[in-house]
């Protein structure tokens, strides 16, 4: 129809009749402007439009008639670096400027720009800029001149944020970072295999943190760094510090410190932040001017004080306050280190030699700042200060060049913490040293020392007395660190990386070697947090093939190997101190037959189950496995004939079907003798 | 079980392969030269002179008459078994990289590299018609632009020709039209070896991945993975057990920086039903390039990047192994 319309106009052009266009007089238009131009009408100008991109400028310098265009000169010259100025207006008051000014710029994307570089622009002595968005006007008139109460904010209910405590078969759990940073999960450690527990795909951009406790995980984004917790992991906290790489947790978890090397600005100190974990809150910046070691801030062991150190100073904070203490720092020139004792409120720091002052190891107590010891040394190259868990003991490894030698001895200086005045006694060692740790709940220590490939590892024990005694020493071992068991009494000497990943497990109640091992180019060692079991590591971010964590007993049983895609990093999940008296746990020590007895069983259990569950499998996979078989071999036969044809009626299908057409050939062979008589070889 | 070494080669073994009854073993390496041994001693029965590039690959046909070899030096050749004497010369443009006669041994194919400016072709030549050998005129010549083929075998019936592609997928190509039949993509990193299992209803394929798989030849329906923790390069399936074993390790050009210790160049045996490892064998130094199990299963051979092969004749334990189920 439509096409012999049109050919019918058409027609009628042809002939020459112009066709009449007008609507007639009576003639309403029944779509209304909105409908028919809506898309044009929305781009039409409004009153309002534009007032995001106007700016208020106050404190400008006031000037009469003669000066406002240098005036103006000098706020273009200012303003126009955020963006191009559509507009301005000087409001002037008897020939003067009346000292603010409203200025439009095209987008408001410029005016926010230049109200967060502009504000608080020094012109001059007097005049400070103060910059504020036009539209914040409207916001701030409605504010009302009375005080209200904050909202009370509803209560955020995370579960129980030591649920995995409650586990009933005591498993710990542990994060690994796998697929080069990619996914992260948080696994149960099981003696069969992990049990996953949760995984997610790019959960944290570089890697992970426990908090002290294990309450909290701690992920790194470029944003900053977000907490999650609870039964599922849910995110229980922020803290917006851009570029974040590093943090630490206070002791107590209620604090947390984050170090970026971005946004530092003279007047708003924020290298370092410390937070507030519970409400999320800034409490405290820090500028941080030297590139000191991680971390800067060092905790008390309850969190209520922390402490950090900088030329000839050492300042000391509190919380909750996050002021310095008794409000000033502590002038001890040439500090060189300090560190908080693990059980007390003490500082331990010392200062090297200054001509005729001998170095010192100083003992503070805090926060009466009464020095409890101070123990001068002679002929000083370094020293190394290492705290026993519990503040028992404090190890001072002091590197000397005694007088008219050339080289460098060593000396432990054993502080025995928890006796009257702090007594101190000398362990001399002739060789270097490559390691050193202390039983963590114990008076034992562990020595490397010597030079490759000459290394040797010894055992010491500070007994009651006073005396401290060489229990052991084992010679040529192929180790670099020390692993204790967090429970004491057993250790791994461990020859990372370079040392190929040799592993020695060690019970220093009676110094044996339980086990002998190897990882090959493992590259951390860490124990769980009962001490029963240890994980070693070949993280991806050290070594590229064979990425995997095995999992061992304390004794040195191998019990799984984990190869994860591009394995990075695995740590355990710290368990808050334990809630049981020294009684309670002596009790259960003595009972230990009791208990035993029921863990076995429940072993045993599980490894049936275990077995049967396997064999299970197996029958499972075997069965399907053999109905494939079955339908292909079905197949096969039905296609005989067909192969039959395609090889001229050969039959092949078994190896000897054709043994009539074989031709049999002897072929002889030189066949090498050899003759050993028996005699030598036994 | 004392393996019986071979050392008849200068350089890295590429392929070897056993005739149809396994009394011989042919293997081609990457110096010019490919050798055919008597399994039974390893003693060298002769040699197909004539390439002048690496060979690498290997096929004979069912009776033992011809042998077929491709190589580097652009040119597939086709070699009176016996006789050691050159029935036909298929030059190319590009380095050939797998060939094979299909059941019946009429109908060869060969797949050439992308390489030079030259795209991967899969070649179609029957041996029947000599006018296709005499003009170098493949009937069907196959383009794969999207990926090269970097390993292939003839299916059942010599219908397809089942190809692993650089990029780790699996395409059946007709032998009649050339067109893609079927395709599968379970690997996610290149196919360095396909074999099939001696009734040709199955294929097992070898990737860079990590990981050997095994498929059905004509629906190419997944049916196991086997998971390793270095690339894979050559797997085969028992004609007589549940078994496959796989050999590799790690890539040559990593090894120099590591002990033959760490660069795990076991051949490694799986059930495979259940999927597990119960067995390696030591011996190469360096990785192993290719396996072949005797058709008897009672014997099987690696050739390695080290340039031997080794025969193993199995234990009368291996035969009495098994898993508990």
């Amino acid at each position: 129809m439509r096409d012999t319309e049109n050919m019918e106009a058409e027609a009628e052009f042809e002939e020459g009749e112009e066709p009449s266009f007008s609507d007639p007089e009576d003639f309403v238009d029944d779509i209304s402007d909105q409908e028919l131009l809506e898309d044009i009408l929305r781009e039409r100008p409004q009153e309002a439009d534009g007032i995001d991109s106007i700016i208020v400028v106050d404190n400008v310098p006031q000037v009469g008639p003669e000066r406002i265009e240098k005036l103006k000169n000098v706020i273009h010259k200012i303003f126009s670096k955020f963006g191009k100025i559509t507009n301005e207006f000087y409001p002037e008051d008897e020939g003067k400027t009346k000292g603010y000014i409203f200025l439009e710029y095209a987008s408001p994307a410029h005016a926010l720009e230049a109200v967060k570089n502009a504000d608080g622009y020094k012109l001059d002595k007097q005049h400070t800029f103060r910059v504020n968005v036009f539209t914040d006007f409207d916001k701030y008139m409605t504010i009302s001149d009375e005080w209200e109460a904050p909202e009370k904010q509803p209560f955020k209910d995370f579960g129980n944020l030591r649920h995995w405590m409650e586990e009933p078969d005591c498993r710990d759990q542990y994060s690994v970072i796998f697929e080069a940073g990619e996914r992260t999960g948080i696994f149960s450690n099981d003696v069969k295999e992990p049990i996953t527990v949760e995984e997610r795909a790019r959960w944290t951009e570089t890697y992970v943190r426990w908090s002290p406790k294990g309450t909290y995980l701690a992920t790194f984004h470029q944003r900053g760094i977000a907490l999650w917790g609870g039964e599922k992991f849910k995110q229980i906290q922020r803290f917006s510090h851009q570029g974040v790489q590093l943090i630490d947790f206070s002791p107590c978890e209620r604090y947390v410190v984050t170090f970026s090397p971005l946004m530092d600005t003279k007047d708003d100190p924020q290298a370092i932040i410390i937070w507030d974990v519970l409400t999320g809150q800034k409490k405290r910046g820090f500028h941080c001017e030297s590139s000191a070691h991680w971390p800067i801030f060092k905790w008390s062991h309850d969190g209520k004080f922390f402490a950090r150190m900088t030329q000839d100073t050492l300042s000391i904070y509190e919380t909750p306050s996050m002021g310095l203490l008794d409000k000033k720092s502590l002038k001890i020139s040439g500090i060189k280190d300090f560190s908080w004792s693990p059980g007390d409120n003490i500082i331990a720091f010392w200062v090297p030699e200054d001509k005729d002052i001998p170095a010192r190891v100083t003992l503070m107590q805090l926060p009466s700042r009464h020095e409890i010891r101070v123990r001068n040394l002679f002929n000083v190259v370094d020293c190394k200060l290492h705290w026993q868990k519990n503040g028992d003991y404090l190890c001072v490894k002091v590197d000397r060049t005694p007088k008219g030698t050339q080289g460098v001895v060593t000396n432990f200086e054993i502080f025995r913490m928890r006796e009257k005045q702090v007594p101190v006694d000398v362990v001399e060692m002739k060789e270097s040293i490559i390691a050193f740790a202390w039983e963590p709940n114990g008076s034992k220590f562990a020595v490397l020392h010597g030079e490759s490939p000459r290394i040797n590892a010894s055992f010491y024990h500070v007994k009651n007395n006073g005396k401290i005694e060489l229990i052991k020493m084992f010679d040529k071992q192929q180790a670099n660190s020390i692993f204790w068991s967090p429970q004491g009494q057993f250790l791994v000497l461990a020859g990372l990386r370079s040392m190929n990943g040799a592993l020695a497990f060690v019970d220093t109640s009676d110094c044996t070697m339980m086990n002998i091992a190897e990882h090959y180019m493992a590259s951390d060692v860490e124990w769980d947090p009962t001490g029963r079991y240890v994980v070693t590591s070949v993280s991806w971010w050290s070594h590229k093939v064979d990425n995997a964590f095995w999992l061992w007993t304390f004794q040195g049983r191998l019990l799984q190997k984990n190869n994860k895609d591009r394995f990075c990093q695995l740590l355990w999940r710290p368990r808050p101190p334990t809630l049981l008296s020294a009684e309670q746990i002596k009790l259960i020590k003595k009972d230990l037959k009791k208990y035993s007895k029921i863990f076995e069983q429940k072993d045993r259990l599980s490894q049936s189950k275990a077995s049967k569950e396997l064999v299970d499998k197996r029958r499972a996979m075997m069965e399907e496995y053999r109905k494939y078989r079955e339908g292909a071999m079905q197949m096969y036969q039905e296609q005989r004939p067909l192969r039959l044809e395609l090889r001229g009626g050969v039959d092949t299908d078994e190896l000897d079907s054709n043994v009539d057409d074989w031709e049999e050939e002897t072929i002889e062979f030189f066949i090498n003798e050899e003759i050993i008589p028996l005699g030598d070889l036994a | 079980m004392k393996p019986i070494l071979l050392q008849g080669h200068e350089r890295s073994i590429t392929q070897i392969k056993y005739n149809r009854e396994g009394d011989l073993l042919f293997s081609a390496a990457k110096d010019t030269v490919v050798n055919v041994w008597y399994s039974v001693n390893g003693e060298r029965l002769g040699t197909y002179n004539g390439h002048t590039g690496a060979v690498w690959c290997v096929d004979v046909d069912w009776d033992t008459k011809s042998v077929l070899t491709g190589s580097a030096d652009n040119s597939c050749r086709l070699w009176d078994c016996e006789t050691g004497k050159q029935l036909a010369l298929l030059n190319t443009s590009s380095a050939v990289r797998t060939c094979g006669f299909d059941f019946s041994g009429n109908i060869i194919m060969f797949s050439t590299d992308k390489q030079m400016g030259y795209q991967c072709f899969l070649n179609y030549f029957d041996l029947r018609d000599p006018q296709q050998i005499e003009d170098n005129q493949p009937y069907l010549s196959v383009p794969c632009s999207e990926s090269k083929v970097t390993s292939a075998v003839w299916g059942p019936l010599g219908e397809f020709v089942i190809a692993g592609l650089e990029n780790g997928e699996i395409n059946q190509f007709s032998a009649k039209s050339g067109e893609v039949l079927r395709k599968v993509k379970e690997h996610t990193k290149q196919i360095n070896d396909i074999q099939t299992s001696v009734d040709l209803t199955m294929v097992i394929t070898a990737s860079k991945d990590n990981t050997a798989k095994l498929f059905d030849s004509t629906s190419l329906e997944h049916i196991k993975s086997f998971k390793t923790e270095r690339p894979v390069n050559s797997a085969a399936i028992s004609p007589i057990m549940d078994h496959v074993v796989m050999g590799g390790g790690q890539e040559a050009m990593e090894v120099t920086t590591t002990s033959t210790r760490i660069g795990k160049f076991e051949a490694r045996f799986f059930h495979a039903a259940y999927e597990e490892e119960f067995g390696r064998v030591k011996g190469h130094f360096g990785p192993i390039n290719c396996v072949a199990f005797h058709p008897d299963g009672k014997s099987y051979s690696s050739g390695g990047e080290d340039g031997y092969v080794r025969i193993h004749y199995f234990d009368p334990q291996y035969f009495d192994f098994e898993l508990e189920a």
